[in-house]
């Protein structure tokens, strides 16, 4: 009985992990980004449009966007999206702090906004690591948004 | 039970006059621990039980059974978080020893002030302070075993904090408290020793989320051994949470209380159901 392999087998052992570690670093591609993952600018659109079909369904928070136009808020929602999971866009609308003021956004309803992402992230079928991510980054915002 | 029925009317009174909370992301309520307060299993966290936020109130109830190799702890009870800044909470612990079908009860009362922070946004952790009130409905084994009381008051600091993007990318949490505590098997065994009395006690618990509705999670309890006829050890467990949806909630552990009342090595599963409102 042996209870440890022999010299001769731990080093093929060795020379494989070294071997798999070089080849598997030869083939690394530079990491996509985050703007990347969600799927470039078709991506952020869809899952644009799928959270404004959320929103307009969820009665937590539909109140918040009853006089608001759609059409600008989708194109500046994009923009903001694409620029803060780092793709090529130079977001052209107000900052979160002007656009919030005055809304009163609870907590509750800043909640409700960040499921209905998820939703339409899910319905756009993004991982949900890459959801957690692009989430972290808009949860840094929420003290430009809540109870101004 | 008389008690209890009017603690059971008096919480659904409270109830209907409560707007229902839906606006706390799923599973950060986390579930209700075994002394009713919310948190992991064999702990409470900084955590308030529920789905409130700050303008909102919210309420649980759950039933949950621990079977370990000698014995098995019954647990039921209530919390009630308002403004998600304080909670109050109710238990009745009914502890089985298997072999001869004795019992032992015991009522807790709990109340945790959210102090400071928030779990998941911001830089501070959230961090709670607890109260809890123990009364052991039968004392005559802790008197057997040499306690010095029936009753007994815990109090705790909690501190926990969640990231959203934790390792792999996944929502994690940690959890750290710290207890002043004269209990003897969690208040089972009475309050106070021949060996030992209040002490402060380390208490701990680490979660993550795979999915939006699956957690797994470790926690550990230390405790004290006030008594010197008998052995106390540490408490553990491994566990997984499933939250079908913002209402609901199952875990199953694996517990590992140590040696209690003279049964070393007591191990076995942990079972709670767990509704929020
Ligand atoms: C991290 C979370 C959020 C982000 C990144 C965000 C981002 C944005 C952006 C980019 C716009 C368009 C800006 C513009 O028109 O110049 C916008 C508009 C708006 N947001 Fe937010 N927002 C967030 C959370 C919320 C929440 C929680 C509410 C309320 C429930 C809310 C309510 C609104 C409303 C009503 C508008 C339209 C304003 C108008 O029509 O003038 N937002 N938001």
């Amino acid at each position: 009985m042996r209870a440890f392999p022999s010299f001769k087998t731990s080093r093929l052992f060795a020379t494989a992990t070294l071997l798999s570690l070089f080849l598997g670093c030869s083939n690394m591609t530079p990491e996509k980004t985050l703007y990347q993952r969600l799927g470039s600018a078709e991506g952020v659109a869809n899952i644009t449009e799928l959270f404004i079909l959320e929103i307009a369904r969820d009665e937590r928070v539909i109140a918040y966007f009853e006089d608001s136009n759609v059409q600008r808020f989708r194109e500046k929602f994009i923009e903001h999206l694409c620029m803060i999971t780092d793709g090529p866009c130079e977001y052209s609308g107000d900052t979160m702090v002007d656009i919030h003021v005055g809304m009163n956004v609870t907590e509750g309803a800043f909640t409700a906004i960040v499921e209905d992402l998820i939703e339409a992230m899910t319905k756009a079928d993004v991982a949900i690591g890459t959801q957690n991510q692009v989430l972290d980054r808009l949860a840094r915002l929420r003290p430009e948004i809540i109870y101004l | 039970m008389q008690v209890y029925l009017k603690i059971v009317v008096t919480s659904i009174l409270l109830l209907s006059s409560l707007a229902i909370a839906d606006t706390r992301i799923k599973g950060t309520g986390g579930v209700s621990s075994i002394s009713g307060s919310g948190g992991g299993g064999i702990i409470p966290w900084a955590t308030l039980g529920g789905l409130a936020t700050q303008d909102q109130s919210s309420m649980t109830g759950f039933i949950s059974r621990a079977d370990v190799d000698d014995f098995t702890l019954d647990v039921k009870g209530l919390a009630v978080n308002l403004n998600n800044r304080v909670e109050f909470s109710l238990a009745r612990q009914d502890f089985t020893i298997k072999a001869n079908d004795a019992q032992i009860s015991q009522n807790k009362y709990g109340l945790k002030v959210k102090v400071a922070g928030d779990l998941i946004f911001g830089q501070l952790p959230q961090v709670s302070v607890g109260i809890e009130g123990n009364s052991l409905r039968d004392p005559e084994t802790a008197r057997a075993v040499g306690a010095r009381d029936d009753d007994g008051i815990d109090v705790y600091v909690s501190a926990a904090k969640a990231w959203i993007d934790g390792p792999f990318h996944r929502t994690s949490m940690l959890n750290l408290n710290v207890r002043s505590t004269r209990a003897n098997q969690f208040g089972l065994l009475g309050y106070g020793g021949d060996d030992q009395d209040r002490q402060l006690m380390i208490e701990a618990a680490a979660a993550m989320f795979v999915t939006r509705s699956l957690a797994i999670g470790i926690e550990y309890r230390q405790k004290a051994d006030n008594l010197s006829a008998l052995i106390e050890e540490d408490a553990s467990d491994v566990f997984i949470a499933w939250f079908p949806n913002k209402h609901l909630s199952l875990t199953a552990a694996y517990v590992r209380l140590g040696d209690i009342a003279g049964a070393p090595n007591q191990n076995g599963f942990y079972f709670s159901l767990q509704g929020a409102l």
